[in-house]
């Protein structure tokens, strides 16, 4: 079986081709990805209609050298699959318009992907996990604890309150004049910093639900550099290490109640599994490395490439869905929102 | 030459499959909208398409909307039409909603100049004016309104477009009394066709045509000193 997935709902123009085979194991035969990162550096994040706007400009393209990396044209594919949201709707419109208009043509299949269920599949790509499993799937846009029961069954454990993970660190790097986006950078920085230079909150820490708050941590930030301002090199890798402690922390902590919550309520996991652009970070898979071992579970993180968003996860979630003959129709909209439960009660 | 035009750029959700040696459209539908041409688009290309006899194997090109015009509802069309393209491996052309506006007055001995007009808010219009000859006088801008009515209120003009009505009134105002036709909600698609059939691929390539920067500023707004 092989699918084509086109991705467009953040800065990310990216389309791929995967296949399976009779024993269900995915493989990728392109990944072509095109990031807007410098045309949006300028503003400090991710401005919609600057990303709209180079969405339309080549995602044709993208198809096209996905097809021809493959070596494969739009008649050997069983199903066209395209991302349907959530996320920046004048993104998530040219995808899926274009996917809508390959399917037309070659007369096959269209699947309307969930972003958010092509993270949570995507470790079955990669590291063929079974169901159940635990995910933490993190991102500047996205933070959630999700218990991934089958295809389509998805149980939420818990979300953030206010900001997203990935979000945190943008926001952190940018009021300390780091590039954008800021979770890479604060990384780099916190390597050579102090992380017990300042006492930050571990907001949320010890509560039975698994949620974030993470305003408030952010706020603390603030108020320290504010303190010492002007900042010197030294002061701002303090700073990065400092609050990439505490937020690790915290994610830990919501995990490991998280863990709980699942193992009391849904069963036990066959492993916990990170995903999202956060899983990019080092210092936090070291740590949920740990948490995993002491459960006597593995920790699975997709590649980096397939941590933050691509084409190939949508291909995947495509694959996934068709299997089970879960096709949409071309008059699918584009959704801003979509959580993931809600979509999947629709189904059954 | 056998044309499938698509519109999604202002308040219509357009599609066509037209057969310029016969000047005559084979399947046509046309719907009036403000916004939703992402979900409807697709169904009704699918509706057209199914009454042309060999379906997609039969068209020589693409023709689409390029705007200027609402910027998501162009790129719906453009993303459509470049996969139509790509998929079924013919050439796509864009066309300037401004000219599908002004085309059908070409040559009309009683027009002079055609000035084509949209309204872009807060006191601007995207504007075109070309002579009856298909001669451009003033090509595609987005312009305060006070300045169109300076620059074409001595010229013998037709207005027509979507905001025909709104540049009117304005140059009434200013005691001029240009010929007007009345607002239409988008182009007629089988204008859209037909400048898609005449146009050379290398000269229409199907990009869209904005005539206006994102509204996005750098920030640096919240950050805090450094030393």
């Amino acid at each position: 079986m092989r699918v084509l997935g086109i991705e467009t709902t953040c800065d990310e123009t990216a389309v791929s081709v995967v296949e399976s085979n009779q024993d269900g194991e995915g493989r990728i035969l392109s990944n072509e990805i095109l990031s807007q990162i410098k045309a949006h550096q300028a503003y400090g994040g991710v401005v919609p209609e600057i990303a709209a706007r180079a969405h339309v400009e080549v995602v044709d393209l993208l198809v096209k050298q996905a097809l021809a990396t493959a070596g494969l044209t739009l008649r050997d594919m069983d199903a066209i699959a395209a991302a349907a949201g959530p996320g920046l709707i004048g993104g998530v419109m040219v995808g899926l318009t274009t996917g809508k208009a390959l399917a037309l043509v070659t007369k096959k299949p269209f699947l309307a992907i969930n972003h958010l269920e092509a993270h949570a599949l995507s470790p079955r790509l990669t590291d063929g996990v079974a169901f159940p499993f635990l995910l933490l799937l993190a991102s500047g846009g996205h933070s959630q604890i999700l218990f991934v029961r089958g295809v389509g069954d998805y149980v939420r454990i818990g979300t953030t309150i206010d900001d997203a993970i990935g979000e945190a660190f943008d926001k952190v790097a940018k009021m300390l004049g780091l590039p954008y986006p800021g979770g890479p950078e604060v990384e780099k920085q916190a390597l050579e910093g102090n992380p017990e230079q300042f006492a930050f909150p571990r907001p949320m820490q010890g509560r039975k639900e698994p949620n974030f708050s993470l305003s408030g941590l952010k706020t603390a930030v603030r108020i320290e550099a504010e303190k010492i301002a002007p900042l010197t090199g030294t002061d701002i890798k303090n700073l990065c290490a400092s609050f990439q402690a505490a937020i690790v922390d915290v994610v830990t902590d919501r995990m490991k109640m998280a863990l709980r919550v699942a193992r009391a309520d849904f069963g036990e996991p066959t492993a916990i599994v990170i995903a999202g652009g956060v899983a990019a970070n080092l210092a936090m898979r070291q740590a949920l490395h740990r948490l995993a071992a002491q459960n006597g579970l593995p920790l699975v993180a997709p590649p980096l490439a397939l941590c933050t968003d691509n084409g190939a996860m949508i291909a995947w979630a495509g694959i996934e869905r068709l299997r089970l003959g879960l096709v949409d129709g071309l008059d699918t909209p584009p959704r801003a929102r979509w959580p993931l439960e809600a979509k999947r009660s629709a189904d059954v | 030459m056998r044309i499938l035009a698509i519109d999604t750029a202002l308040g219509l959700c357009s599609a066509c499959v037209f057969d310029s040696d016969t000047d005559t459209a084979i399947a046509l539908e046309s719907i009036e909208m403000v916004r939703g041409h992402a979900e409807a688009l697709m169904p009704l290309i699918e509706r057209v398409i199914n009454r042309v006899e060999g379906g997609f194997e039969t068209l020589d090109r693409v023709a689409v909307s390029v705007g200027p015009g609402s910027f998501t509802g162009l790129r719906v069309g453009l993303a459509a039409g470049r996969a139509f393209g790509l998929a079924a491996e013919i050439p796509v052309i864009g066309v300037n909603t401004l000219s599908a506006f002004a085309a059908p007055y070409l040559g009309i001995e009683s027009v002079d100049h055609i000035a084509s007009v949209i309204d872009a808010r807060h006191d601007h219009v995207y504007m075109q004016m070309i002579r009856n000859d298909g001669k451009l006088v003033l090509p595609p801008q987005i312009t305060p309104i006070v300045e169109v009515v300076s620059a074409i209120g001595s010229v013998k003009v037709r207005i027509v477009g979507s905001a025909a009505s709104l540049l009117v009134a304005a140059m009434r105002e200013q005691g001029h009394h240009p010929d007007a036709e009345p607002d239409l909600a988008g182009p007629d698609i089988a204008w859209i066709a037909r400048l898609g059939a005449i146009a050379r691929p290398e000269h229409a390539l199907p990009a869209p045509l904005y005539l206006r920067p994102p509204d996005a500023t750098p920030q640096t707004n919240g950050r805090i000193a450094l030393a």
